[in-house]
């Protein structure tokens, strides 16, 4: 990996930075790097609209459908959780995470499924309502990417070595542009 | 007051859409954070800062929303969504720190939608 003029390069603060080209292709050094820098932010963005939402539902109208503001409450926490052990990245936080994205899964599963089928315990939506649908079905395709890249960590760490990058080759031989970056 | 009903709403979502474009072009070429992708995230962050000064005008005139909890949530969420997603994706090192830039776009974009939905003065 080549590490050139940057604006936000962070000189020392990585150990990878002066890596020598066999060892810059290996993966991020933890769940917030690389995809996870990705994941982190769409689930923190989450996090913040679910509770956002929650919070309002329930301060100012919990009694017109408590089912579906209690929903959206738990939905917040679970993406809180979730990018909190992804950035985290701990063995624990780790499986934490897994937990989380597993529940947040099912819980789309489960939540879509019963609020197409009864309409009326939904007067208002929540983030999980017909699979995410008010937010463009993100929700539904967050946790299989969540959880995709979990599984690739624990392999990783049940192996105890680097899983070979797809980009090595083309990091090592690319030409000279110093802005260019290794994929991952 | 007028620039609420309108300018300030749409050239958010433009820029918005704008850098969610130049951001995903930038994953696509496989580089990271630039000088430009930055230049393009702050024009959005004093955008939105002149967006919640308008609003704030708006209701130290008397106007008040149905959603007034709501509101202010925004108004305190919305400046924070490009400067954590900033400094968030200048940090990374790979393609993928372009990428959070193009989900901040895309959110801003979402953001100006919702809002009008919450209170309709605000138009896009």
């Amino acid at each position: 990996m080549r590490y050139g003029r940057s604006f936000v390069s962070e000189p020392g603060a990585s150990p990878e930075s002066t890596a020598s080209p066999e060892t810059a292709a290996a993966p991020p050094e933890s769940t917030r790097t690389g995809p996870g820098r990705l994941l982190v932010a769409v689930y923190g963005l989450f996090a913040l609209s679910a509770c956002a939402r929650a919070v309002t539902q329930i301060a100012t109208e919990f009694s017109r459908a408590p089912a579906a503001y209690v929903l959206s409450a738990l939905a917040g926490v679970v993406y809180i959780i979730a990018t909190v052990t992804l950035v985290n990245g701990s063995r624990t936080a780790r499986r934490i995470a897994v937990l989380s994205c597993s529940v947040e899964l099912a819980g789309v599963l489960v939540v879509g499924t019963w609020s197409v089928i009864d309409k009326a315990s939904f007067p208002d939506a929540t983030v999980w309502s017909t699979y995410g649908i008010g937010y463009g079905f993100v929700p539904l395709v967050l946790p299989v990417f969540g959880l995709l890249w979990l599984r690739r960590w624990s392999g990783r760490a049940k192996s105890g070595r680097a899983i070979a990058s797809p980009g090595a080759g083309e990091a090592a031989g690319d030409g000279g542009d110093p802005d260019r970056v290794s994929a991952r | 007051m007028s620039a609420v009903n309108g300018v300030v709403p749409t050239a958010i979502i433009a820029v918005g859409l704008a850098l969610a474009a130049y951001a995903l072009l930038t994953t696509a070429f496989n580089r990271r954070v630039g000088l430009g992708l930055l230049i393009v995230i702050g024009v959005l962050e004093i955008l939105l800062l002149v967006l919640v000064g308008l609003i704030v005008a708006r209701l130290a005139d008397g106007g008040r929303p149905a959603g007034m909890a709501l509101l202010i949530g925004y108004l305190i969420a919305m400046p924070l969504v490009p400067v954590v997603a900033g400094f968030w994706g200048a940090m990374e090192r790979s393609r993928w720190g372009p990428a959070v830039y193009a989900v901040a776009g895309l959110a801003a974009a979402i953001l100006m939608v919702r809002l009008h939905e919450i209170w309709a003065v605000i138009r896009v």
